[in-house]
């Protein structure tokens, strides 16, 4: 039994290596007892079958063809499922910084990796993270990081992505947003107001060159006719009249261009434009908050402002961030949240935040581990379970693992449903993820094995 | 959690009715000294029997359940009736009805109607006075003047103790700022233009410097009154007026009267000095301390000084010394005799959970008690701690009394204010709920309300039930609820 359960754990990582096929057109049939699709169903005794790194058939009725190199994984308890995606994995983070604004730099500026980071991440079911950069106030933009174990060097998908936001009760940190801000519109006042000069000299300019044209014309027009040489004397005294203007025109005539044909952007300061560009709504904010106050604090700064943002919520042990999950949820805003049962302000009253915010109608949940740390991501799955076990939806709350920190990252391509067509980018658990105990097995990106536990630990132990 | 709460509160109504019996005896703490009629407290109270009976008797009425149901969150207007109002400015109004509209009071009487859909409080019983005032305080809110508002949590633990204390206004940081739940709006109500004055009898130099900077600001202000006067007149003077050089800005706004100085004395010698000063250069002042004040107390009301005083702050008589000293538990009931305005405070100026509990702002109240121990009447006390401490921060014409108009901030306490089982039930901050002690973690469960007003009775019901028969049903066991613990 136990060599058979070997045979078949070593089949995926040395039969490619022992028969060199072309991998095009390869096919291999995995068969779970459980697939955790992250559509919204459990589906059991599923036969996988993926060609080219791609779901090609999923379902219990799959024809497996004679060719195909199958994995069944039936009767073992084994869970595949999308792979975590993990929002914000600072500790790759290696940089100190302070507050203030910072937004010039993103997030992939600061990372510092050791050996073992893909690995260490990799044997928790981690294939994205997404990094902050270092700092508090505006401390800069986010960025991604893909796991691959196969390279070892940092794959970043994305390296400017969010604009980091810690929005604080402190008069010091909100007008740091607040001068933020009026940077920002200031910039874009003075972009304006560029444009419009530009277009006024523009437009004067194509009027002269048109009323030249004109004149031109009708002085060819007028050598054609009877007195076509008074005609063209007039108009250069008209011209010589017209004093610096004309004189212009004609210089316009010969050498100069005007001014140019498409508008040149001022160059901005590149602390401001990551703002510009949030204020213009051509960006995503993150937004940081710690306390129901900062909520307000923010509501205060946003006013009538419209920008598309995220909610970071960090919060202790203890937090009364429920006093505004209602106000959150009204804003149906994307809400990241530590997977961590906390206390009632002054009480042992134990509160369950991901489930209040879910109840009160935050429909995108992402859960994060409730420390930032390599310990934290092994307590990870603890924790959601802790709070599943406490009354968030076990679905909503395996979404917020992957799913959705996913699509906040803009990388729903990469880690997304388990479905026909998808690719077979997933993760083979021993037993329920939610169980602290069970581990990954395999994990899978577009069909290649990217981690094998088996292998990995024969690798330690030689 | 609101739910949960609900639960706990629905367990807390079975034994909480004992509570009420606590809070509704009379406190006779001290003998009420003679004060016009109307401004007698007084303390006739029913028993609680009658209290349930009335809530049973109310809930029989179907038309009344009718009108109770019909509560818009969102209403301008907050209803609060049956309560003894103590106004301060115009006594007390024995089960009068409070209407606000909009953060302000818009009537006040007894029989008041109740417009529809108007949030209610069911205050039968309680006693309510307007919030408290804090002339000065620190930790409470923080940050200077208007950045207080940048930096104001209203989700913090301090604002939740102030309010549970009274407290529902305080001077901090040079600005005024209301205790507020969930809202940063409106907190701000303007900014205390107190100029610190060091006048102490230890530095004589000192002292004299700054006799001689308000020489120079008189002298400026003498020249300037003649520049506008000669100027009337048409006399040949300059066009420029006088400019203020060499002069101390601080002290020339003191003198116009744009600001209020803010002396520190405790001791005979050093009041007095202060009298001096106050004397020779008129204007409008705020002494705190004044611990040996009961022995210069007509000098202080002849020049016209506000105070700041701790009745329970003591020190001994200095027996070397050839003139009273020391400090006395009637000093609040001489000021008051001899005319001199006075708030309350305690010795110390924050909210502390820690220490010995009963001298921070927590129990603003009691400090003032102590005062009436010493003979001062219980309605100048009130007075001391709301509207004259509102008429010291110059925001009187909005807080400290009860008057339509004002704004509606106060609280809603289930005894005396004075007498110290009393606690605050509600504290009401611009015509919103600020502050419910069911709700609120710290004192929760001790005396918890009896029975749930109507309004929370009722609306427990809609969450749950439809229709007549089970509404019934519900009043039938919720007055049985109320019952049960007579029979233990």
């Amino acid at each position: 039994m136990l060599a058979s359960l070997l045979l078949t754990f070593a089949l995926p990582a040395v039969a490619p290596q022992e028969t060199p096929r072309d991998p095009v057109g390869r096919v291999v049939v995995y068969r779970f007892d459980t697939v955790e699709t992250m559509d919204g169903e459990t589906l059991s005794n599923v036969t996988m079958l993926v060609r080219n790194g791609v779901i090609e058939r999923m379902g219990q009725a799959v024809v497996i063809p004679d060719h195909a190199e199958v994995h069944d994984y039936r009767g073992s308890g084994k869970v595949a499922m999308p792979p975590f995606a993990l929002s914000h994995a600072n500790f790759l983070v290696s940089d100190r910084r302070g507050d203030g604004r910072n937004t010039r730099y993103t997030a992939a500026d600061s990372i510092w990796l050791n050996e073992d980071w893909s690995e260490d991440l990799l044997e928790e079911g981690v294939l994205i993270v997404g990094v902050d950069p270092p700092g508090g106030g505006l401390p800069g933009r986010t960025s991604v990081l893909m796991v691959d174990d196969q390279t070892g060097a940092p794959n970043a998908l994305v390296s400017d992505l969010h604009l980091k936001v810690m929005v604080s009760t402190s008069s010091s940190a909100k007008s740091l947003v607040r001068d933020g801000f009026k940077a920002a519109d200031k910039a874009i006042a003075d972009e304006d107001k560029a444009r419009a000069e530009w277009k006024k000299a523009r437009e004067e300019w194509e009027a002269k060159q048109k009323e030249a044209a004109e004149a031109k014309q009708k002085a060819s027009e007028g050598k054609d006719g009877v007195d076509g040489k008074e005609v063209k004397k007039g108009t250069e005294v008209k011209g010589g009249k017209g004093g610096t203007a004309a004189q212009d025109e004609g210089g316009d005539n010969q050498e100069d261009k005007g001014p140019p044909e498409e508008f040149e952007v001022p160059k901005m300061d590149s602390d401001v434009e990551p703002l510009v560009e949030w204020v213009r709504q051509e960006r995503v904010g993150q937004v940081w908050l710690s306390s129901p106050s900062d909520w307000l604090h923010w509501q205060d700064l946003l006013r009538e402002r419209e920008l598309q943002y995220e909610i970071v919520l960090r919060h202790g042990s203890t937090q009364n961030l429920f006093e505004v999950a209602s106000s959150i949820a009204a804003t149906d805003l994307r809400v990241d949240v530590p997977a961590r049962l906390s206390f009632l302000p002054y009480t042992r009253v134990r509160a369950n935040l991901p489930a209040e915010l879910v109840a009160q109608g935050v429909s995108k949940l992402i859960l994060s581990p409730s420390s930032d740390s390599l310990t934290g991501l092994r307590d990870y799955r603890l924790s959601v379970s802790q709070v599943v076990a406490e009354g968030l939806d076990r679905k909503v709350a395996l979404r917020g693992m992957t799913v959705e920190p996913a699509l906040s990252m803009g990388q729903e391509e990469i880690i997304g449903a388990l479905k026909i067509g998808a690719p077979a980018t997933f993760v083979i658990w021993n037993g329920d993820p939610l169980d602290p105990m069970s581990e990954v097995d395999i994990v899978l990106s577009e069909g290649k094995v990217v981690y094998d536990r088996e292998k990995a630990e024969a690798e330690d132990q030689s | 959690m609101k739910t949960q709460r609900k639960i706990w509160m629905s367990l807390f109504c079975a034994l909480g009715l004992q509570s009420v019996t606590f809070a509704q005896e009379p406190p006779e703490v001290v003998e009420t000294p003679p004060s016009p009629p109307e401004e007698i407290v007084e303390e006739v109270q029913e028993p609680v029997e009658e209290v349930a009976g009335e809530v049973v008797e109310e809930v029989i009425e179907e038309e009344q359940i009718d009108s109770e149901l019909f509560i818009d969150p969102d209403s301008p207007y907050l209803y609060i009736h049956g309560a003894d109002i103590h106004t301060v400015t115009n006594g007390v109004i024995q089960k009068g009805d409070i209407l606000c509209k909009d953060g302000r009071v818009m009537k006040l009487g007894e029989s008041l109607r109740k417009p529809h859909g108007a949030r209610q409080i069911d205050a039968s019983g309680m006693q309510i006075y307007p919030g408290l005032i804090a002339v000065d305080s620190s930790g409470i809110v923080s940050g200077r003047g208007l950045s207080i508002r940048d930096s104001y949590d209203p989700y913090a633990l301090n604002i939740d103790l102030g309010l549970s204390g009274g407290l529902t206004t305080v001077q901090s940081g040079g600005a005024v700022a209301k205790l507020k739940h969930g809202t940063l709006d409106g907190i701000l109500l303007g900014e205390a233009n107190w100029v610190n004055m060091n006048y102490s009898t230890t530095s004589p130099s000192g002292r004299r410097k700054l006799r001689e900077d308000f020489s120079k600001v008189r002298d400026f202000l003498r020249e300037e009154k003649r520049w506008i006067l000669d100027k009337a007149l048409g006399e040949d003077v300059s066009e420029k007026a006088p400019e203020p050089k060499d002069v101390n800005k601080e002290y020339l706004s003191l003198l116009k009267g744009e600001a209020v100085a803010h002396f520190s004395a405790n001791s005979l010698k050093d009041l007095l000095a202060t009298c001096d000063l106050l004397e020779e250069y008129p204007m409008q002042s705020v002494i705190m301390g004044g611990r040996e004040a009961w022995a210069c107390a007509g000098r202080l009301g002849r020049v016209g000084a506000q105070l700041v005083i701790t009745p329970r702050a003591k020190s001994w008589a200095d027996d070397s010394l050839n003139r009273p000293s020391g400090w006395s538990i009637e000093n609040a009931r001489i000021l008051w005799d001899h005319g001199v305005s006075f708030s309350i405070l305690p010795g110390e100026r924050f909210i502390s959970t820690g220490g010995i509990a009963g001298r921070d702002l927590l129990t603003l109240p009691m400090e003032a008690a102590f005062a009436i121990r010493g003979g001062l009447p219980q309605d100048v006390a009130l007075r001391s701690i709301t509207l004259d401490a509102a008429k010291l921060l110059g925001v009187d014409h909005r807080l400290g009394s009860i008057e339509v108009g004002k704004d509606a901030d106060f609280i809603l306490c289930d005894g005396d204010l004075f007498h110290y089982r009393t606690f605050v039930q509600w504290a009401v901050v611009d015509g919103a709920v600020a502050y419910d002690k069911m709700n609120a973690p710290y004192f929760a469960h001790i005396r918890p309300r009896a029975a749930e007003s109507l309004e929370e009775v009722f609306e427990e019901i809609q969450d749950t039930v439809v229709g007549e028969e089970i509404i019934e049903e519900v009043v039938a066991e919720e007055a049985a609820s109320i019952d049960d613990p007579e029979e233990e």
